[in-house]
C-alpha cells in the first residue's frame, strides 16, 4: 500500500504551493485548491492531465497507460512520495 | 516480402521492430517487446460493453420534440460517427496487420478494430430506435457531399499504404507499372507511408470524433437524447484508449525506441505530420459550420465548437511533440469533462438494463410517486 505521507508540499509553477491531501490523488489535491487542471478519464489512460515533474518523486497505484515523457506524470493516478515541484500544461 | 500467416523462421519477437520485420508466428504474450500494448489490450477488454445494454427507448420521444435544426445536427452527427467507425472497424486490420511484426501489437490492433465494430453496431441500435427503417440515413452517408469529403481524406492514407504494401508483398521493391501507372516501391517509401497513415489515424481518434461528441453531450446537458449520450460516453472512453495507442506508436518511433529508421522518418516528415493534423482541424471546423447551417442549439454554436477543436488539438498535438499551434488556453466546453470521465461511465451490472429482456418493452419512466410506498 502507499506510504503516502500527509504533509507533503506541491509547488505548482505559476500558481501557489499547495499541501498534498492524504489519501487523495495529486489531481484531487490540486482541484481542492480551485486550480484548473485539464482532465478526461481520471484513470490514467487518456493522458489529458499530463504534467511536467520538475522535482520530486511520485508513485502509481494503477499503471499509467497514457503516453508520458520521462519527465512527466499523470496527476489523476499518481501519489507524491516527496515534496514536488510541477508545471501544469 | 510475401506475407505468410505462420512465419516458419524461428525468430526472436523481442528483437523485431513493430512494423516491417518478420511476420508474426506464435501469438505469445508471456514476453513483450513493448509491454504497453498488452496492457492496452487488458484495459480495452475490461471496457467490454454491448449497445443493447443501453436503453435508448426514451430518445424516440425526445427526438420528436427537437426543432428541425436540432434534428439536422443530431442526425448528421450520427452519420459522421457511422462513417468514422465504418472506416476504423476495418482499416487498422487491413492496413497494419500484414506488416506488424510483434504479437502484442498484432493483438492490440485486432482488439482495437473489434471495439470499433461494437461502435458501428451501436449506431444501428440508436437509429433503429429513432426510425422504423433507418435505410435512408445509412444511404445518405455515401451520397452526402460533406461526409464524402471527409471520408476521402481519412481513407486516402490508409489506401495508399495498403496498395503499396500489396505491391511490395507480391512484387518486392523496385519500379512496378500497374494499369499504366508507375509505382516505385522501396522500404523507405513504405515506412513513410506508414508514418503518415499513423499520423492520420492519430488525428482521427484525437479530434475528428470530438466535434460530434460535443454535440451529443450538449443534448445530454439539456437532458435530451440521454440513451444516445450513454452509448457515446462508452464509445468516447474506447476512443481515448485507441488514441493512447497511436500516441505510443508515434512516440516510440520518434524517440528511437523501436525502428531507428522510423526515428529519421519522424524527423523528416514532421512538417507533413503537422499538416495532417491542421487539415483535420480545418475540416472539423467546416463540419461544425455544416452542422449549424440551419441554426444553433442551446448551449452550443459554431464558434464555441471551433474553439473546442482548437483547444483539444493543442493538447493532442503537444502529446506527439508537434507543439501547441493555437492560442486558446482554457477549455471552452468545461462540461465535456464530465462526460469523458470514466467514473461516470462504469455502471454496476444490476444498475444497467439487461439486454435479454430489453427489446423496447421496458418502461424507463420513473416518477417520484413510484417510491411512494417505499419505507426505510
Amino acid at each position: 500500500m502507499s506510504n503516502n505521507k500527509d504533509s507533503l508540499q506541491v509547488c505548482i509553477k505559476h500558481h501557489q504551493t499547495i499541501l498534498h491531501q492524504p489519501q487523495k490523488s495529486l489531481l484531487e489535491s490540486i482541484e481542492i485548491q480551485d486550480i484548473t487542471v485539464h482532465f478526461h478519464c481520471r484513470e490514467g489512460f487518456c493522458g489529458a492531465c499530463r504534467t511536467k515533474l520538475i522535482k520530486g518523486e511520485v508513485e502509481y497505484l494503477t499503471f499509467p497507460l497514457a503516453y508520458i515523457d520521462d519527465d512527466e506524470i499523470l496527476p489523476c493516478c499518481c501519489y507524491p512520495l516527496t515534496d514536488l515541484e510541477i508545471e501544469l500544461a | 516480402m510475401k506475407y505468410t500467416t505462420f512465419n516458419q523462421i524461428s525468430n526472436n519477437p523481442l528483437t523485431e521492430p513493430m512494423f516491417f520485420g518478420n511476420p508474426v508466428n506464435v501469438a505469445r504474450y508471456d514476453q513483450q517487446k513493448h509491454q504497453i500494448f498488452e496492457k492496452l489490450i487488458e484495459k480495452q477488454i475490461s471496457f467490454f460493453w454491448r449497445p443493447e445494454e443501453v436503453d435508448v427507448s426514451k430518445d424516440r420521444v425526445d427526438f420528436q420534440k427537437l426543432s428541425e435544426s436540432e434534428k439536422h445536427i443530431f442526425i448528421s452527427n450520427l452519420k459522421y460517427q457511422t462513417l468514422l467507425d465504418s472506416i476504423q472497424g476495418r482499416s487498422p486490420n487491413i492496413a497494419f496487420l500484414p506488416i506488424i511484426s510483434i504479437p502484442e501489437l498484432e493483438t492490440w490492433v485486432e482488439t482495437w478494430s473489434f471495439f470499433e465494430t461494437i461502435h458501428s453496431r451501436s449506431y444501428t441500435h440508436i437509429l433503429r430506435n429513432l426510425f422504423g427503417d433507418p435505410s435512408s440515413i445509412f444511404n445518405d452517408i455515401v451520397e452526402n457531399q460533406e461526409i464524402k469529403k471527409r471520408a476521402a481524406d481519412i481513407s486516402k492514407y490508409y489506401d495508399d499504404l495498403i496498395f503499396a504494401t500489396q505491391l511490395w508483398q507480391t512484387q518486392g521493391e523496385g519500379l512496378h507499372t500497374v494499369n499504366g501507372v508507375a509505382h516505385t516501391i522501396s522500404m523507405r517509401e513504405l515506412k513513410k507511408k506508414l508514418f503518415l497513415c499513423m499520423n492520420s489515424v492519430n488525428a482521427l481518434e484525437a479530434i475528428r470524433f470530438y466535434v460530434s461528441f460535443a454535440c451529443t453531450f450538449a443534448f445530454a446537458e439539456r437532458e435530451l437524447m440521454e440513451g444516445n449520450s450513454k452509448i457515446i460516453r462508452l464509445i468516447a472512453r474506447d476512443e481515448n484508449l485507441h488514441l493512447t495507442s497511436t500516441q505510443h506508436i508515434l512516440n516510440l518511433w520518434a524517440k528511437g525506441k523501436d525502428d531507428p529508421e522510423m526515428a529519421e522518418i519522424a524527423e523528416e516528415c514532421k512538417e507533413e505530420a503537422t499538416q495532417i493534423f491542421l487539415n483535420a482541424v480545418q475540416q472539423e471546423k467546416e463540419w461544425a459550420a455544416y452542422l449549424f447551417q440551419q441554426g444553433s442549439m442551446i448551449g452550443l454554436n459554431k464558434e464555441i465548437l471551433c474553439q473546442y477543436v482548437e483547444f483539444i488539438a493543442n493538447h493532442r498535438m503537444s502529446a506527439i511533440g508537434l507543439g501547441q499551434p493555437f492560442k486558446i488556453k482554457s477549455n471552452p466546453l468545461p462540461w465535456m469533462n464530465n462526460y469523458l470521465n470514466s467514473d461516470n461511465v462504469q455502471v454496476a451490472p444490476q444498475e444497467s438494463e439487461i439486454s435479454s429482456y430489453l427489446v423496447g418493452q421496458i418502461d424507463s419512466e420513473v416518477n417520484a410517486e413510484d417510491f411512494g410506498d417505499f419505507d426505510l
